[in-house]
């Protein structure tokens, strides 16, 4: 009878891929909506520039 | 900033509550497969990925009908973030599945019909989103990105029925497939519950993914509109 073969370590190469990306994904969401918060500050103190 | 809904609140903790419990399951309650090991576990993520990818492009679809016939700038919002969404379970399908090959056919890759089709829908919304970079005006990229959605999505079916149409080594979860497919096996009850489980959290994760992804895009839109108020005044 043939013994179970050792795939440890593609088993864990795999789930770092399939945690990994979704939490990069998860990151990029973050640094877009600080950089659109960032755009909203500068926008309307040009706003408030042009007002006075 | 908008502030998060409470119902925003409720599907995200859920969705991290599934997405724990899948894994606890996969780990701590799956079986270890008698013939691959430890990597045939790869296969309870690797699959829902897969359905992932298929029902976020399947959103775009229906997406870009739904805007055709009204006209309404949210269904563009959805179609847009699903394809960036799909794309993201698409690549995890397509690297996770290469290091389940690599064991299991004892190759990272070759270009069997499922590997192959699989690898032309990533391209072909790859171009969905450098073509929607590339238009300027609101509507007509709006316009032109739900016609390529629904064209586009025609590339999808084949991709799901190509192991099951062509001669391939990739295995088939339901149903029969090719006699040549290596990687294959039987699941057990323990398997069954896993899977359909992963399936279902999964499922959630993606329309958590999709209900945050549309938080985003109404922030972009915000910005959007206060710069056209500033430069109109």
């Amino acid at each position: 009878m043939e013994s179970t073969p050792d795939t440890l370590g593609y088993m864990i190469a795999g789930y770092v891929v399939l945690f990994g990306l979704p939490l990069l994904y998860i990151v990029s969401w973050l640094v877009r909506q600080r950089n659109l918060e960032k755009d909203i500050e500068v926008i309307q103190t040009i706003a408030e520039d042009n007002k006075k | 900033m908008e502030k998060t809904t409470r119902n925003l609140q409720i599907l995200n903790i859920v969705t991290i509550a599934l997405m724990i419990i899948a894994t606890a399951l996969v780990f701590f309650y799956a079986p270890t497969e008698r013939v691959m090991g430890q990597v045939q576990r790869i296969f309870y993520f690797h699959v829902p990925s897969a359905w992932v990818s298929m029902l976020a492009f399947f959103v775009t679809l229906v997406a870009g009908i739904v805007y055709l016939r009204r006209g309404h700038r949210g269904w563009d919002m959805v179609g847009s973030a699903s394809v960036e969404i799909g794309l993201v379970f698409t690549i995890m399908t397509i690297i996770s599945g290469s290091i389940w090959a690599r064991p299991a056919w004892n190759t990272w890759w070759t270009w069997d019909p499922r590997l192959t089709t699989y690898t032309i829908l990533a391209l072909i919304y790859v171009a969905y989103l450098m073509l929607r970079q590339g238009l300027e005006d609101p509507d007509r990229r709006a316009r032109f990105a739900a016609v390529y959605g629904i064209v586009g999505f025609i590339s999808v079916p084949i991709t799901f029925f190509s192991i099951r149409w062509w001669r391939t080594i990739h295995p088939v979860v339901i149903g029969s497939g090719s006699p040549s497919a290596e990687g294959g096996f039987d699941m057990t009850s323990p398997m069954r519950l896993v899977f359909f489980f992963s399936l279902f959290a999964f499922t959630v994760l993606y329309f958590c993914f999709l209900a945050n992804r549309l938080r985003l895009e109404r922030l972009t839109e915000r910005v959007e509109q206060l710069k056209m108020k500033v430069l109109s005044a």
